[in-house]
């Protein structure tokens, strides 16, 4: 009878204990997962200020007068994004 | 008599005992009903009462997607930055926190304390609105009472290629809702839809939960890539500048398109506004001149009433028309020749721009062809672009028209149209008589097909299309009144155009108020370019008048840096992509 009785709150602490921890579990992944929510967040605004700042920077209206005055200068990248061999480097619509 | 104290002091102690119980009924009954009433009656409202004191629902708002040029570069992009609020009601010195904030933001101190003075007992009050980063810095640096204040995100929108463009893409408000421009025309596109997500406080109102379970995640705006062509768009600005600065007018509009698609490549409009301080803006320059203007297109529009004689075989190619040496009685009207003229052939009107060789062919057609030809070419009808703004010009039902329309219409008098409407048609002038609704938007993420409605219709055979382009409007450049925009190597077609404007006082026309303009393309046997041109009332220099002087070398420049932009060599042929210039180079 003790033995039974005892079995009987001895299941019932563990299955409580194991509630208890998958609950614990649960809220550290669902921690987790709003913290790489927020992460992402983070980043993708990082993306678009970065995007803003340099697209403001090469910005034709900002480049374009200085090209053509030749205080910058153009140079072909190394590996070519078009597949033609023979590509030439001269200034974008220079008359 | 003690038997009958003892029956009253029983009979005593029984009616208290029914008083008490009675009472104790009624207050049982009482509470059961409150309780009834709180469990079955009320008890949605106090649910939702309690709901809505446990949870407070928060909108994610949507970040607003981009807009790119035909290549990918970013002309609009959204950036999250704070907007700093305070709570009146939480304020004990709201002096002290507005001389505070005041100070760190740069913003009028009286005008902020009266804004909290006046209504003490709000929650929520704005102070600033989309903050710089070294505004958030000194805010925090003020340390004010947790509770008065807080940040709150918002959305700004920014244009990093500045001004470019600026009438096309139009501008957001401090709402985040699209005013102009694409911006309003594709507003639900680019603003998409906000989310919201419920968070559970507890009685002080922190937060101690997210309901994952009732989050709806905001869908984001979609990008909207453009045809337009930012080094093209910037060629075309730079020309209505230095036009602006040279014959002082009162705006000025160029754009240029592809021949063959009726993709818009530049849309520049003088006077203009930096879309990232819309309140700078003039009043004026909001407006596209080349969608919202209207005016009688004069000689530009004389092409599409030869094409359409040509069509309806009322004249031919070789006759040859008696030009009256300048002066001809039509009906009740005297027509004159800016410069007189006797006998010319049907290029030679074209060249010299001859009213009364064009009133002659007028006559051929008769008003309902003549109708007709307007119609066909797009006048009188907006183009379909899917800029907002855009008028119809004005074409008269032809109910309307008088004998003074079949000599004034062919000369484009009594008809008023759009620079985009003149560009399209010339379009089909230079499209095989394909008629091609022009658009500037290349690819729309929302749409179905991902790609714009584009319609065409044929409005004259290939053939005469290609005489008109080739024989007469080249000629109109060689020899006519286009000269100025002649290039050497490439050839050019263009007609030039010069139209009085109405004077308000006499209600005729002006003789010092016009509105010049010049279209041009080429190569004029396989035209891969179109650039229009529009002066309105240039002052500043001699020729002010003419569309020859004014608009020619303008359009003759970008249409120059246009066809060298785009890979197309003197001798007609177009180099390959990795030849061109492009943008498989770098700068250092």
């Amino acid at each position: 009878m003790f033995f039974r009785f005892g079995g009987a709150i001895v299941l019932a602490v563990l299955i409580s204990l194991t509630g208890v921890g998958l609950e614990k579990r649960n809220l550290e992944l669902r921690r987790a997962v709003s913290q790489q929510e927020y992460q992402r967040e983070l980043l993708v605004e990082r993306q678009a200020r970065v995007r803003a700042e340099t697209q403001k920077l090469g910005a034709p209206p900002r480049l374009l007068e200085a090209l053509e005055a030749g205080k910058l200068r153009m140079r072909e990248v190394e590996q070519p994004i078009m597949p033609k061999s023979k590509s030439k480097t001269r200034k974008r619509g220079a008359a | 008599m003690e038997l009958a104290n003892s029956t009253a002091s029983s009979s005593d102690a029984r009616w208290r005992t029914r008083l008490i119980i009675g009472l104790l009924l009624a207050v049982w009954m009482v509470l059961s009903g409150r309780l009834v009433m709180l469990q079955f009656i009320d008890s949605e409202q106090l649910r939702k009462l309690a709901e809505r004191q446990r949870t407070i629902r928060e909108v994610v708002p949507a970040r607003p997607g981009e807009i790119v040029d035909r290549d990918g570069r970013v002309l609009a992009e959204t950036i999250r930055v704070s907007s700093i609020y305070v709570v009146p009601n939480r304020i004990d010195d709201g002096w002290e926190i507005a001389q505070q904030l005041a100070d760190s933001l740069k913003i009028d101190r009286d005008a902020l304390f009266e804004r909290l003075a006046v209504h003490p007992e709000r929650q929520f009050q704005w102070v600033k609105r989309r903050l710089t980063d070294e505004e958030v810095v000194r805010v925090r640096e003020l340390d004010l009472p947790v509770g008065s204040w807080g940040f709150r995100d918002e959305y700004l929108r920014q244009y990093p290629q500045g001004s470019l463009a600026a009438q096309v893409l139009g501008t957001r408000d401090i709402d985040g809702l699209g005013r102009g421009g694409i911006e309003s025309s594709f507003d639900r596109t680019l603003r998409g839809d906000d989310g919201y997500r419920e968070l559970e406080c507890d009685a002080r109102g922190r937060v101690i939960d997210i309901n994952a379970r009732t989050d709806r995640p905001p869908r984001h705006g979609q990008s909207v890539m453009l045809t337009i062509d930012s080094i093209l768009q910037l060629y075309a600005e730079r020309a209505m500048d230095e036009s602006f600065e040279k014959w002082k007018p009162k705006s000025c509009a160029a754009a240029v398109m592809d021949a063959k698609t009726g993709e818009l490549l530049a849309l520049a409009s003088r006077p203009t506004f930096d879309p990232n301080q819309p309140g700078n803006a003039p009043p004026d320059a909001w407006t596209n001149r080349l969608l919202a203007d209207m005016y009688e297109p004069g000689s530009t529009f004389k092409p599409f009433i030869v094409a359409w004689a040509l069509k309806h075989d009322v004249i031919q190619r070789e006759e040859i028309f008696n030009c009256e040496n300048g002066v001809y009685r039509m009906g009740r009207r005297m027509l004159k020749d800016f410069r007189p003229h006797g006998n010319l052939n049907v290029v030679d009107i074209l060249v010299k721009s001859s009213n009364i060789g064009m009133a002659k062919i007028g006559e051929r057609l008769g008003n309902p062809r003549l109708h007709e030809a307007a119609v066909t070419f797009g006048f009188g009808a907006k183009t379909g672009i899917e800029l907002p703004g855009e008028v119809s010009g004005r074409l008269l039902p032809l109910k309307k028209w008088t004998s003074y329309s079949t000599g004034s219409i062919p000369m484009g008098q009594e008809i008023a149209v759009t620079p985009i409407q003149l560009l399209a048609a010339y379009g089909a002038l230079s499209n095989g008589g394909q008629l091609v609704t022009p658009h500037v938007v290349r690819r729309d993420e929302a749409s179905p097909r991902n790609e714009p409605a584009i319609f065409t219709s044929q409005a004259v055979s290939p053939e005469i299309a290609e005489w008109v382009r080739i024989h007469a409007l080249r000629e109109v450049v060689k020899r006519g009144t286009g000269k100025k925009s002649d290039l050497a190597g490439f050839r050019v077609f263009g007609k030039t155009g010069t139209s009085q404007k109405l004077d308000p006082v006499t209600g005729g026309y002006s003789h010092d108020r016009h509105v010049n303009s010049f279209v041009c393309g080429a190569p004029a046997e396989d035209p891969r370019v179109l650039v229009i041109v529009v002066v309105d009332e240039p002052h500043g220099g001699p020729g002010e008048h003419l569309g020859g002087i004014v608009a020619a070398p303008i359009a003759a420049d970008i249409l120059h840096k246009a066809l060298l932009h785009l890979g197309v060599t003197p001798d007609g042929t177009t180099l390959q992509s990795a030849e061109k210039v492009s943008d498989d180079t770098i700068i250092e």
